[in-house]
């Protein structure tokens, strides 16, 4: 028994109970590390230089990443609120499956739209 | 076929055993074949030999099932290992002690108004019976519990099975003991503590889906 119990993939469920565990943690740094960096920046000429570095086409990865993160503990989590109702356990391979579409979907949509927003 | 068997006598180790295989055979089949022909110190537990018992529950390949229902022709070589979550007494023999103790905690039979001086047939319409029947048919081999990641970090919590046997009363017409029942699964270590992993669902050689179970328990511990 122990914590890593939680990781031990059994089927995709686990696989999901596990994935939204770790990307809630790494949301949470985030957020942490996110508003101490924006915190930091007191001027206005700081601000607009290190963001100037971050907001870019160079950082667009990461950004990708993130937005996968997020759009993955979100559509995730409605998932298992959906079941934690006491619905679609029945079908719940299904919800899984179209789950999985959505994640991709609003994955790609949202690296196209930050694409487009930084611009060139 | 190739037998690769966890065992376990004062340290765990992997021993590797040649079964020669007929059609039909099952994991249960094997494990005897080893035993009665290669090394009688083998331990396993097996009673009805037909998924009723739930005595043969153990992890092959990964994944918990029982012996006698899986049939060796689905794999190409099976790796035979005890129930996680559980402590391991010798070889595949898990300690189920803390198992029965989480069921008997729930109170698991019908607490009924009953005049033993002048007793009466009680009844029930086929409807009634049908809101529960599924859950009647645990055989509590413990398969959810050992693949449960919420009882893994907490050996306190009661546990899928636990909690479907009190879905299980509380939904039956006749009982009244639905009050008591919800006391004790409502607590943290009860309804609350399940994070809807939905393994429990998974691995249920029954199919009784534990894990909607222990979301409507949790609709009425909210009522």
């Amino acid at each position: 028994m122990g914590i890593l119990s939680w990781f031990k993939y059994k089927s995709p469920f686990g696989l999901a109970f596990a994935l939204q565990r770790i990307t809630g943690i790494i949301l949470l740094f985030y957020l942490i590390l996110h508003l101490c960096y924006l915190s930091s920046l007191q001027s206005k000429e700081l601000y607009e230089t290190l963001t100037g570095i971050t907001v870019s086409k160079q950082f667009m990865i990461l950004d990708s990443l993130l937005i996968l993160l997020g759009v993955f503990h979100g559509v995730n989590g409605i998932r298992i609120i959906v079941h934690e109702l006491g619905f679609a356990h029945e079908i719940r391979k299904a919800v899984l499956a179209i789950s999985a579409i959505l994640i991709i979907l609003g994955w790609i949509v949202g690296s196209y739209i930050l694409f487009i927003a930084l611009g060139d | 076929m190739k037998f690769v068997i966890r065992r376990f006598k004062e340290r765990s180790y992997w021993q590797t055993f040649e079964v020669p295989v007929k059609k039909g055979m099952t994991v249960l089949e094997g494990l005897f074949y080893i035993r009665e022909n290669m090394d009688p110190s083998l331990a396993f537990r097996a009673s009805c030999r037909m998924g009723i018992c739930g005595s043969c529950a153990v992890k092959i390949n990964g994944r918990p099932r029982l012996a006698c229902e899986t049939q060796l022709s689905k794999f190409k070589e099976v790796k035979i290992e005890p129930l996680d979550n559980y402590r391991v007494i010798r070889d595949l023999v898990t300690e189920f002690e803390g198992f029965f103790a989480k069921h008997k905690k729930v109170k698991p039979y019908l607490i009924a108004e009953t005049d033993y001086e002048n007793p009466i047939e009680q009844l029930q319409k086929p409807e009634e019976l049908k809101r529960y029947y599924i859950y009647t048919l645990c055989i509590k081999c413990g398969s959810c519990l050992s693949v449960c990641p919420s009882s893994a970090t907490l050996e306190s919590s009661l546990g899928p099975a636990a909690l479907v046997s009190a879905y299980r009363f509380n939904s039956d017409s006749r009982d009244k003991g639905k009050d008591e029942r919800m006391k004790i699964v409502s607590e943290s270590f009860g309804v609350w503590r399940c994070h809807s992993a939905m393994e429990c669902s998974e691995v249920c050689p029954k199919k009784i889906e534990p894990a909607k179970a222990i979301q409507l328990l949790r609709r009425e511990a909210l009522r």
